[in-house]
């Protein structure tokens, strides 16, 4: 009984994950052109760092205990990762709070974090097609990176983790709108802190060592850094080593933890939050 | 004889409404303090994560062949001044015109007496750009200082390079503004030209060829940080020198082209 009761649950949940995702996907596919801009600017970038590191490492057999060949692997993973990974509900979140609009979601029998995340499921649908596909074709045929993963299993999960961690840690920043109205200044400060801390300019394993043993306690490697080494087959942060499997345990850990306290930042929101009319 | 008396009169009342639109801009972030303290402490604060990546290479021990950290971040720094400097005379333009294009609202502008893009340009001065350009002038100083001494004809060549650079920003800003009369709505635009603006930031040496024509002729970006920086460092060669004319050929190329796309605008009224 039970068990029906929760397949029940699910069933209805996937049923509201597919409809906004659709309506998302369309929504945006009228904007397809903006998305396929990534395919210029991600490989653009990508001759930028091959040149970079190709400069970098003459003479060099590694750095950091990384390869040349690894670390273009690294940048290549990164891009593809960001395009099935990005998010913004942090400004839309606040955008919602700011113009009031956000009383319609808090009125739906829906909590408006799973709608953010089936809305980002249907958008980053899109970016798999026009922005994660022909990228990664660009990067192997082209380019003649190696893209294959150390395992297909591990580095889906991985990608899967770093997708949720990137929708809660946003979704939380946006709700600092609840109690700053324009909370554009937090949003661009966190983006500046993610920018640096998730590995996405370079690997974290080129910081000295006290700041790698302190990023070791933030969330942000979880959002682009592990997936990137789980993809590659290797972890290692501040001297720290662990087997695939065990850092992706300590992803999904930090995954949940994240969730809770998004959670317990929107109960404390809901209890500010007013809102007339809209 | 008319004529030059009618162009003094046409250049004195182009220079006092730039002047109004600056004293505007002054008074608007003045008003909103706060929030201009904040956005010019945030990019001074952004900043530190351009060099930030040249730092941390060299920190490990590598380095690009031929060039000290200190070179390196002298060709930053010239970069992040000239953005600065961009931020506030030329980049609000899209946003201004995009924004007009959507509304429908360009006619406002247009029915005014002056050239468009002139009045676009001037009523678009941000000094929230002014962070980036400190921030940059701090690296500028540190990084000057590390480096041999600079003699006067080095810091000569080092500024006609530099406002060179400048009028590649702001070809750039222009071609932007005028693709976004076709391409409407897509703020994604800039992200095209910080891509192909990204190979200015690093010394030319470290890319093909095919790479450093491109960037010092076609699209002129090696004008933005490198050769002005390259003057500093008593290299700039013929090249640097060559170059000059491409970068005033792209800016006036973009004006060109935002004149021709113009003609594209539909409205109905504002």
């Amino acid at each position: 009984m039970v068990g029906a009761e929760m397949i029940n649950y699910l069933a209805k949940k996937l049923k509201v994950i597919k409809a906004v995702a659709l309506v998302t996907y369309k929504e945006w596919s009228a904007y397809r052109t903006h998305s396929m801009v990534s395919i210029f600017v991600g490989p653009v970038y990508f001759i930028v760092q091959y040149f970079i590191w190709s400069a970098v490492y003459s003479g060099k057999a590694s750095l950091n205990g990384m390869e040349l060949s690894q670390m273009l692997t690294y940048f290549g993973v990164t891009t593809l990762i960001g395009y099935l990974t990005m998010d913004f509900a942090d400004w839309n979140l606040q955008m919602l709070v700011r113009t009031g609009k956000f009383l319609t979601f808090a009125l739906r029998p829906i909590h408006h974090r799973f709608f953010a995340l089936s809305q980002k499921i249907g958008h980053r649908i899109l970016g798999l097609f026009f922005e994660f596909l022909p990228c990664l074709f660009i990067f192997v045929f082209i380019f003649k990176i190696n893209l294959r993963p150390a395992s297909y299993g591990w580095a889906i999960i991985s990608v899967a983790l770093a997708f949720l961690m990137n929708l809660y840690l946003n979704y939380t920043i946006g709700m600092t709108a609840f109690w700053l109205v324009q909370a554009s200044g937090v949003r661009r400060v966190y983006l500046l802190l993610q920018g640096i801390f998730s590995g996405g300019l370079i690997p974290l394993v080129f910081f000295p060592p006290l700041i790698q043993k302190l990023m070791l306690f933030l969330p942000f490697q979880y959002v682009s850094y592990v997936p990137a080494m789980v993809f590659i087959g290797r972890y290692t942060l501040a001297g720290v080593s662990m087997p695939i499997p065990h850092i992706v345990g300590l992803q999904a850990i930090a995954v949940a933890l994240t969730a809770l306290f998004s959670e317990y930042v929107y109960r404390l929101s809901m209890k500010r939050f007013t809102g007339v009319g809209a | 004889m008319h004529n030059n008396v009618t162009g003094g009169k046409m250049l004195k009342k182009y220079i006092r409404i730039y002047r109004e639109c600056i004293k505007i801009s002054i008074s608007t972030a003045l008003t909103y303090r706060l929030n201009f303290l904040l956005d010019n402490f945030i990019m001074l604060v952004s900043n530190t994560i351009f060099p930030l990546v040249t730092l941390l290479i060299y920190g490990s021990g590598a380095e690009f062949p031929n060039w000290s950290l200190y070179e390196v971040l002298l060709v930053q720094a010239a970069f992040t001044m000239s953005t600065g400097i961009a931020d506030i005379l030329f980049n609000g333009v899209l946003w201004a015109t995009m924004r007009h294009i959507i509304e429908g609202s360009l006619e406002i502008v247009l029915i005014k007496p002056v050239d468009c893009l002139f009045l676009l340009t001037a009523s678009t001065v941000d000094f929230s750009g002014a962070g980036l350009f400190l921030g940059g002038a701090v690296l500028f100083a540190v990084a000057l200082s590390h480096v041999g001494p600079v003699s006067i004809l080095m810091a000569l060549q080092f500024l006609i390079l530099f406002i060179s650079g400048v009028f590649v920003m702001m070809g750039i800003s222009f071609i932007m503004v005028a693709t976004s009369f076709k391409w409407v709505g897509n703020s994604r635009l800039p992200e095209i030209f910080d891509s192909i603006k990204y190979f200015g930031r690093y010394p030319q040496n470290i890319f093909h060829k095919s790479i450093s024509g491109f960037t010092s002729f076609i699209i002129p970006v090696a004008m933005i940080g490198y050769f002005p920086a390259a003057a500093l460092l008593g290299e700039a060669d013929s090249i640097a020198f060559i170059a000059i004319l491409p970068c005033f050929l792209f800016a006036m190329a973009g004006v060109l082209l935002f004149k021709y796309m113009i003609r594209l605008y539909e409205g109905v009224g504002g």
